[in-house]
């Protein structure tokens, strides 16, 4: 310091300079106007360390809150110090110690290479903003204006830093103000938010409420609309058992008026007396119990009108949901017309049943394509299979009489057309017992294409019996008939028989005599020889018919050309014809179909109509006594046979017993002759008929349906049975 | 040349006419046949016929019908009569009206000839 003194020249440069370091110093604060604390520092180390040739400046600063401190160091290039300010930090509190208001005002310490001159100082009165570290190599470090000039550093920095802190407190509290007011405006309009959105809701419940009011207006008029205008009676009832509705439809079935009823008990009202007490503790049980039987499903009981007339209906009960004591509605509705159907129809059932019973007839329905099968009782009897059995085409195959299987089989390929059904088939029971069967069905088609058929089956059993025992009769009646007949025939038939065997003996005597001739006429023998032959031939040709018609055998069917049937007949007769001077004319038709019958039987009826025609013209002498036979082709394709006289005609008083069974106009006749006709022609399906011809006499025709062609599986023929399969096919079957 | 008596036959039986005139020869008759009694009237043999062999029943005219014809023609010709009916009734009715015999057939040829006999003796 002396040494300072010792040189005025240089003492005046380094004062001059010192107080232009000052007045740098002072001006500082005008810089860090309004600047933030690191600024602060900032300038102030650079300033410093240029101004006070120092070797590093370190700055430490306190957060006025306890934070940690805010290090800065600015060291020259040459000094070989730790880059970083919290290392220089760290290094100094390892020199100095931990806490900076103890460290000495100057410490000669090394740090890096060499000796270095350490120099705190503190940033306000106590140090309470921070300290200021300077450091120089030079040994004189610091000097006395050195000194003043870090104090007065440090004070304009405790200053500004003093001041900055203030503004940024200013700041800080300025922002925290504007930052809560801004949360209390938004408070504030999340709450005028929500009061507007509880207005609004407030807004809508009320609408809401006005609404519920109108519907419920409405529901109450629609309650009482439904009310008047149910078809059905609605009454309702508190839990006392009172009445607290009666609707008009209540009002017309009971008898009653709304008023007389609107509170008094529904026992004493519309139930019976008989039932009153079980109705009573019905509501009992149900208020002890929650359980009633009756709730929500329909019954059926009796009720009672005003007049004391009792009659059926049905009812409902629910319980109407509301809160407090429970209240019934009752839903009535008069069902006597129902009950009275329901009635009809049961009966009608047990007649239909009984009726099929008695008559041995089952329904049936069948659903083809489905192959369902719904019989009736008394079909599921028929067959012997129980009522309880889902019946198959199989099951009824199985009861099938084998041979009239086919024809079953070919029913059910006819059924798959949707072709009506008639036919008769045989079943064999399980006890071998044999059933006849008549089957009729009638096919529908069903809007979806799908076919079924409805039915009948009827068992023909004791019918079929009683035909063949009725054919049996009618086949013995005809035989005697006919050789009743034959015997009136004696004449004719001598004539027939002596014909070709007075042929025989004539011949032959006459070849006897031309071979005893001299010379023997042998080419006159040969000839009589085969006349001879012939007229033996003729003669057994007579011979066989006669043995037919005489001889007695039971029903036979074969395939009868009426015309050569006819023929026969005529050949048989001619010899009776001619004494009686009967002129006979045949008309047979070529196109005649082919019947199927009894021959012998259906001669028989040719030879009756042609005696009772040649009778009928006996005693007349004035005019010929003419007689045609004629065969045609009859509609439906029959076959047609008229014998027409020309005789004493008939009595139209008499017509209608014509046909009866011993009715006669003949002295020497039995009066079964038609009688006995007219049942062959019938067992043969035809019809015979007797009509006045135009002129004289009287015609008698029969006509026969043409004999059906054979299908397989058919037997044997009979003509006593002749199912038909719809139109165009037809199954025969003997019964 | 001897002119043998003719014998006509009348019959509706075609294997009458066919045999019955053979035989007639053999006995050594002439013989004609005819189908009808309208045939035979309308014929030229009625008055070279020297006995007539007449079926009893025909269509149309009948044997008994054809013998009154000719007698009131004035034509006697003896008659024999023959017929399939054995009715034995019928035979005392046409020997009656002067038939020379009436036949049952079948009848043997030694019958036809006793009758055909008789009959030209009678004449």
């Amino acid at each position: 310091m002396d040494a300072q003194f010792e040189q005025p020249a240089e003492e005046i440069k380094r004062l001059q300079r010192c107080m232009n370091d000052l007045v740098s110093l002072l001006a500082l604060p005008a810089i860090w106007s309004g600047g933030d604390p690191s600024q602060i520092i900032r300038t102030l180390l650079d300033v410093l360390l240029g101004m006070l040739r120092l070797d590093f400046i370190y700055v430490r600063l306190k957060d006025p809150v306890g934070a940690t401190p805010v290090e800065m160091v600015r060291a020259t290039p040459s000094c070989k110090l730790p880059a970083q300010s919290q290392e220089i930090g760290e290094t100094l509190n390892r020199l100095l110690g931990d806490d900076p208001q103890k460290w000495p005002p100057l410490v000669r310490n090394s740090i890096g290479d060499g000796d270095i001159s350490i120099v705190p100082l503190w940033l306000g009165l106590q140090g309470e903003i921070g300290i200021i570290v300077a450091g120089s190599h030079r040994a004189d470090f610091p000097g006395q204006t050195e000194r003043l000039l870090l104090s007065v550093a440090a004070n304009q920095a405790a200053i500004g830093l003093q001041e900055a802190r203030l503004l940024n407190e200013q700041k800080r509290v300025a922002g925290e103000l504007d930052q809560r007011v801004a949360q209390r405006t938004a408070e504030l309009a999340a709450a005028n938010e929500e009061l507007k959105r509880e207005i609004a809701e407030r807004t809508l419940v009320e609408e809401r409420l006005r609404q519920e009011e109108r519907e419920l207006n409405r529901s109450e008029a629609r309650k009482a609309a439904i009310l008047n205008s149910a078809l059905d009676c609605i009454v309702t009832i508190d839990h006392e058992g009172c009445i607290t509705e009666f609707n008009p439809a209540a009002e017309r079935t009971f008898g009653y008026r709304r008023g007389e009823v609107m509170g008094r008990q529904l026992a004493d009202v519309i139930i019976p007396p008989t039932f009153r007490e079980r109705h009573r503790r019905g509501l009992a049980h149900y208020f002890a119990t929650g359980e009633a039987p009756v709730m929500g499903r329909r019954i059926e009981m009796t009720a009672l009108r005003a007049d004391g007339s009792e009659f059926p209906v049905e009812l409902a009960i629910t319980r109407i949901p509301s809160d407090g004591p429970p209240s019934f509605t009752g839903y009535l509705r008069d069902i006597t017309e129902r009950k009275q159907s329901e009635e009809k129809l049961r009966r009608n059932e047990a007649y239909l049943a009984e009726a099929q019973k008695l008559s041995l007839t089952g329904s049936f329905g069948w659903d083809v394509s489905a192959d369902e099968h719904f019989w009736s009782d008394e079909t599921f009897r028929i067959f012997a299979y129980d009522v309880s059995t889902k019946v198959t085409l199989q099951m009824i195959l199985e009861r099938v009489h084998p041979e009239d299987v086919a024809l079953v089989r070919q029913a059910i390929v006819l059924a798959a057309d949707g072709k009506d059904l008639d036919y008769e088939c045989r079943l064999v029971m399980p006890d071998g017992s044999v059933k006849h069967l008549h089957i009729v069905a009638h096919g529908i088609r069903a809007p979806d294409g799908g076919l079924e058929y409805i039915g009948a089956v009827q068992d023909v059993t004791e019918r079929r019996r009683s035909e063949q025992v009725l054919s049996k009769v009618r086949s013995e009646l005809a035989h005697v008939t006919r050789v009743t007949s034959l015997g009136a025939l004696t004449a004719s038939i001598a004539h027939e028989v002596n014909q070709p065997l007075s042929g025989i003996i004539t011949n032959a005597s006459t070849c006897l005599r031309m071979l005893a001739a001299d010379p023997p006429n042998v080419e006159g023998a040969r000839e009589t020889a085969r006349r001879t032959i012939r007229d033996g031939n003729r003669a057994s040709d007579v011979i066989t018919r006669l043995r037919a018609l005489f001889g007695k055998k039971g029903t036979t069917t074969e395939a009868v050309d009426l015309n050569e049937a006819t023929r026969e007949v005529i050949a048989l007769s001619s010899g009776d014809l001619q004494r009686t001077r009967v002129i006979l004319r045949t008309d047979l038709a070529d196109d005649l179909p082919t019947v199927l019958g009894d021959r012998v039987q259906l001669q028989q009826v040719i030879l009756n109509l042609l005696r009772n025609a040649s009778d009928a013209m006996n005693g007349i002498d004035d005019r010929p006594r003419q007689l045609v036979i004629r065969t045609e082709r009859d509609e439906g394709d029959h076959a047609r046979l008229t014998v027409q006289d020309s005789g004493v005609g008939l009595d139209p008083q008499s017509m209608d017993r014509l046909f009866e069974a011993f009715y006669t106009t003949k002295s020497n006749g039995m009066g079964i002759g038609l009688s006995v006709s007219r049942s062959i022609i019938e067992s043969h399906h035809g019809r015979l008929w007797a009509a006045p011809n135009d002129g004289p006499g009287a015609s008698f025709s029969f006509s026969i349906p043409r004999g059906p062609e054979r299908i397989s599986g058919a037997h044997s023929l009979g003509p006593n049975w002749q199912p038909t399969v719809n139109d165009s096919a037809q199954i025969m079957r003997n019964p | 040349m001897v002119i043998r008596s003719l014998v006509s036959v009348v019959d509706d039986d075609e294997s009458v006419r066919e045999s019955l005139p053979d035989l007639v020869r053999e006995f050594g008759f002439a013989a004609q046949a005819f189908s009808s009694a309208e045939e035979f009237l309308a014929s030229d043999s009625v008055g070279q016929t020297g006995c007539l062999i007449l079926d009893i029943a025909m269509p149309g005219m009948s044997g008994p019908d054809l013998q009154r014809e000719l007698k009131l023609r004035r034509q006697d010709i003896p008659v024999i009569f023959i017929t399939a009916h054995g009715d034995e009734a019928v035979r005392p009715r046409v020997l009656a009206e002067g038939a020379v015999a009436c036949l049952f057939k079948p009848f043997s040829d030694t019958a036809l000839l006793g009758a055909l006999n008789v009959a030209f003796r009678a004449r």
